[in-house]
């Protein structure tokens, strides 16, 4: 979650951690139905043709020679990516949810022939030295083990997050997506569009100019024919969102993610990108743009923005069933952000024989 | 396609369900999803495969279909979910055909006596995919001896005939296409970390999401053969949650100190670990075995393999009229031999496609215009 008021919703949650640990008693009434978003089959039809369409341009990119060291201006696996503003913490669980379905979800047949075209060309690659590093091996990989020695509370923390979630964030969530969802948008573009400031000092910080322009345009952009961020008219012209922060500034400079981190309300996390979030918070909070930050109305500014953004990730606590999920979602997360520092630096996080992100 | 189909979750709680062990705290309840028509209809409930919940992107498409086509959407999970062996299981140990299919059973009919009263159901059809097929015909068959629910019509999708024969080939299929030792899933992990990796490097995006995961599975999975060992990889990572439970609940201490259960907050670490290199053949020999063994008189391994065929509804299969499958000539879960009992004994009434593997043309439109005329009673054979 990009950092906007966190302090206000953590002054929030105080209040509502309690009511959600009362409200955990809804658990034992015998039947409760909830009324979800309306599913929309014939457009889950054209996600799965756009979602195979990219399938295939990453085969033919994996077969093409050389792919994965590709040159700067290499081809990208594909140029549609979203590049959302997911959150962090749950945004990533999301992310992660996703590998275990598209596991799960497997088929007996090879789907989508190859050879559908790659959509507008790669944004702006060659700011990273891992376009010229020899390419990962097996051997290279990090433990499967996680570093965790915080896990007693980390446990505690994810427990309180899935309770918090279904009895408060959840129905919160829920009730806000009732709302037109222009509406919605706007408000989505509103704190998107504000967290490219950070964005901007970050990429600068990590010395990759090209995308800390391109985080600047967007602002300017957005800011002004946008108006105020309620629009989006970047993304039309083709210039992607491409949100950064302190973590990925941590990581760029050498830190190690360090151990495992489950932040209260936020979720999984690591020890740097924890430090990350603080420092992201900040940097706003210094910087208070509009007055956004620090006068009256950063309170309830904050927990609009978190509602907003936990109405935007796909993710259920406990949608598994299972007891390793504390265990799974902590591997795919770390490996996700191990993999992300890999293309940063091009070479491997962990020391061989180290539990990973240590 | 409709555009838009309604949909609501429910949590219910049953009332046989065993005391929840502590580390299940959170399958207390059996989450089910419903989709409403807003005039009286046919119910069609739809159960999931193997370990999987009930709102899988199978049950998603195959509940825009149905419901397109006029009928309420009841989708649950299978009884080898986590969620339902703690919630819906009058055992805990998941995998038998009469156990599961009675389970799910009362719990189909605690769920329909809790839906809105608003809802106006004139029939009720039961349909699955994978395991869930089996399961929703001996659904069928249990209610026809209690007539609770009067269920019409059944659809099996690419279900398998002998359970464990079915299983057995997918562990011979991990250990062909994995390996068997402790080593082998490790190396995968490796293999498949470094894969993805360089896959990201070469993408120029800021962030792994979902999308470029889609994306690299394709990259990865490119012969049949991967795809083969992914399929097996999936149950072998369902196995782990219905192992862990079945030895809880039967106390069995393969993997669970039956003095000393975890407790909530203990790390799960080394179980985990533990139990993803146990291959199927290990659940039935040291947990669901000695189990049923127990709990059903004059019983023996053998017996208790039969009893997971889906022989022991065979004279419903081949006499009534409303048991209908689909199927496909390719489908890894089946051998010839058991393919050509399923065609033997349901004749007219199964469509055996030449090609789509296991589920790989569900959702096809071939697939769902013969589902809804199975459904409906319209289905008059394949067509030449």
């Amino acid at each position: 979650m990009k950092a906007v008021g966190i302090v206000g919703v953590m002054k929030a949650s105080t209040g509502l951690g309690m009511t959600a640990v009362l409200l955990g008693g809804c658990a034992f009434q015998n039947v409760s139905i909830r009324t979800l978003p309306a599913e929309d089959p014939a457009a889950q039809v054209a996600a799965a043709a756009a979602s195979a369409a990219s399938l295939s341009a990453a085969a033919a990119n994996e077969n093409a020679p050389g792919a994965a060291g590709a040159g700067p201006n290499g081809p990208g696996v594909a140029g549609t990516g979203t590049g959302g503003t997911a959150a962090a913490g749950i945004g990533a669980g999301g992310a992660a949810g996703g590998t275990a379905t598209a596991g799960i979800e497997a088929s007996g047949t090879v789907g989508g022939t190859a050879a559908g075209g790659i959509g507008a060309g790669g944004t702006t690659a060659g700011d990273d030295a891992a376009a010229q590093a020899p390419p990962l091996t097996a051997a290279d990989a990090p433990s499967m083990h996680t570093y965790d020695p915080w896990e007693r509370i980390n446990r505690f923390n994810y427990r309180f997050n899935a309770r918090f979630d279904e009895a408060i964030f959840l129905p919160v969530a829920d009730t806000y997506r009732r709302i037109p969802s222009p509406l919605r948008a706007g408000v989505h573009n509103f704190f998107g569009n504000l967290s490219e400031i950070d964005s901007v000092i970050n990429y600068v910080l990590q010395w990759r100019l090209r995308l800390g322009v391109r985080s600047l345009g967007r602002f300017v952009i957005n800011s002004t024919i946008g108006i105020g961020g309620l629009f989006d008219p970047a993304t039309k012209l083709k210039i992607k969102a491409a949100p950064t922060g302190l973590g990925t500034t941590l990581a760029k400079w050498g830190m190690h993610p360090g151990p495992y981190l489950v932040i209260p309300l936020l979720g999984p996390s690591t020890f740097r990108d924890g430090l990350g979030y603080l420092g992201d918070y900040g940097a706003e909070y210094g910087i208070n743009i509009a007055h956004l930050y620090r006068g009256d109305v950063s309170w309830g500014l904050g927990t609009v923005n978190a509602v907003d953004q936990r109405a935007h990730i796909d993710f259920r606590y406990y949608a598994s069933g299972s007891p390793f999920e504390y265990e799974n979602i902590r591997f795919l997360y770390v490996r996700k952000r191990l993999i992300e520092d890999d293309a940063l630096h091009g070479k491997p996080e962990t020391p061989p024989g180290e539990p990973a992100g240590k | 396609m409709p555009s838009r189909v309604p949909l609501s979750e429910m949590d219910i709680n049953l009332p046989w369900k065993h005391r929840v062990p502590a580390v299940f705290w959170f399958d207390r309840r059996l989450r089910v999803w419903f989709s409403a028509q807003d005039k009286p209809a046919p119910l069609a409930i739809l159960i999931a495969g193997t370990g999987s919940d009930g709102n899988t992107g199978k049950l998603s498409t195959l509940r825009g279909a149905l419901y397109g086509a006029g009928y309420h959407v009841l989708t649950m999970p299978s009884p080898t979910f986590p969620g339902f062996i703690v919630a819906a299981s009058s055992t805990g140990v998941a995998g038998d055909l009469n156990q599961d299919g009675s389970d799910l059973y009362a719990a189909m009919r605690e769920i329909i006596a809790h839906l809105p009263h608003k809802i106006q159901i004139t029939d009720i059809d039961v349909l699955g995919y994978s395991l869930g097929g089996a399961n929703a015909a001996v659904v069928k068959s249990i209610d026809a001896k209690q007539g609770k629910l009067k269920i019409h019509r059944v659809v099996m999708i690419n279900p398998p005939v002998s359970l464990f024969s079915s299983i057995g080939r997918l562990d011979k299929l991990f250990a062909q296409s994995i390996g068997g030792d402790d080593q082998a899933i490790e190396r995968l992990y490796r293999r498949l970390y470094a894969q993805l990796a360089n896959l990201y490097r070469a993408s120029d995006r800021q962030q792994l999401d979902e999308d470029f995961l889609l994306g690299s599975a394709a990259a990865i999975l490119k012969t049949d053969a991967e795809y083969s060992a992914a399929i097996a990889l999936s149950f072998r990572i369902d196995l782990i949650n219905v192992f862990f439970a079945g030895d809880l609940y039967a106390g069995t201490g393969v993997v669970v100190d039956p003095k000393h259960p975890p407790k909530v907050g203990d790390s799960l670490d080394e179980t985990e670990r533990v139990l993803r290199s146990k291959p199927f053949s290990e659940y039935f020999g040291k947990v669901f075995a000695p189990y049923y063994l127990k709990h059903r008189p004059n019983s023996t391994a053998d017996s208790l393999i039969a009893d997971n065929r889906l022989d022991i509804i065979g004279d419903s299969l081949r006499n009534d009229p409303d048991y209908y499958a689909q199927t496909n000539s390719d489908d890894l879960i089946l051998d010839a031999q058991e393919l050509a009992w399923l065609r033997s004994t349901l004749g007219r009434k199964i469509a055996v496609y030449d090609h789509g593997g296991h589920l790989g043309n569900l959702g096809d439109r071939q697939q769902v215009k013969d589902m809804l005329d199975m459904l409906a009673g319209r289905w008059t054979g394949a067509a030449p």
